[in-house]
């Protein structure tokens, strides 16, 4: 119990970090002097995954203010169902990002990415298709 | 695999919640048991099972 309310506050730590590391970026990005509207799609994707974590951990703090524990064997599957499957599906997303990169780079109103875009827009979506699998496994029950 | 889970727990009288943790999981775990759309570890059946003073073969009917 103790263990878990620990656990929780480090999560939300760690949301808050990502939430501030998101503002400094969005502010940077902002005032550049290139600055477009794709520039802040980076933004968009950080927000989103704060929000999940946000949703998901008011969600594990009234379960474990009830008792309940905050992962059980079933939470655990989805957890590792989950990101077994992002990890397999985000590898065609990397592949996709170097062949699809002149497409990225127009959206992005530039020539080319940058190490930094390509591998940001890589782990964004990583994350993403991670609450995407997560919320496809919480809600289906069967698990392998 | 069916499982006579809901039946017995009303019989205990005993809330989802209560039953959760009596066996250590999260409601959730047991809403999906309930439904049979969760097919528990042998530990997680047998603690089940206990708590519903029953043996696993009666509670947990395999039928394929």
């Amino acid at each position: 119990m103790k263990k878990d309310k620990f656990r929780l506050i480090l999560m939300a730590a760690i949301t808050l970090l990502v939430l501030i590391t998101a503002a400094v970026y969005g502010f940077a990005s902002f005032f550049k002097e290139n600055a477009n509207m794709a520039s802040l799609f980076p933004l968009g994707i950080i927000l989103l995954i704060i929000l999940f974590m946000g949703f998901f951990i008011i969600r594990r703090y009234k379960d474990v203010k009830t008792g309940q524990p905050l992962e059980d064997e079933r939470s655990k599957r989805v957890v590792t169902n989950a990101a077994a499957k992002s990890f397999y599906v985000s590898l065609y997303w990397l592949l996709a990002i170097g062949w699809f990169e002149p497409f990225f780079a127009k959206i992005a109103g530039q020539e080319h990415l940058t190490a930094s875009q390509a591998t940001g827009g890589g782990i964004a979506g990583m994350a993403l298709l991670f609450f995407g699998f997560w919320f496809y496994y919480n809600g289906k029950g069967k698990l392998v | 695999m069916k499982n006579k889970i809901k039946e017995l727990r009303a019989r205990h009288n005993l809330t989802q919640e209560e039953l959760a943790k009596k066996v250590g999981v999260r409601r959730e775990t047991i809403v999906f048991l309930e439904k049979g759309k969760y097919n528990p570890s042998l530990e997680l059946a047998h603690k089940t099972a206990k708590a519903l003073e029953i043996n696993i073969d009666e509670l947990f009917v395999f039928d394929k």
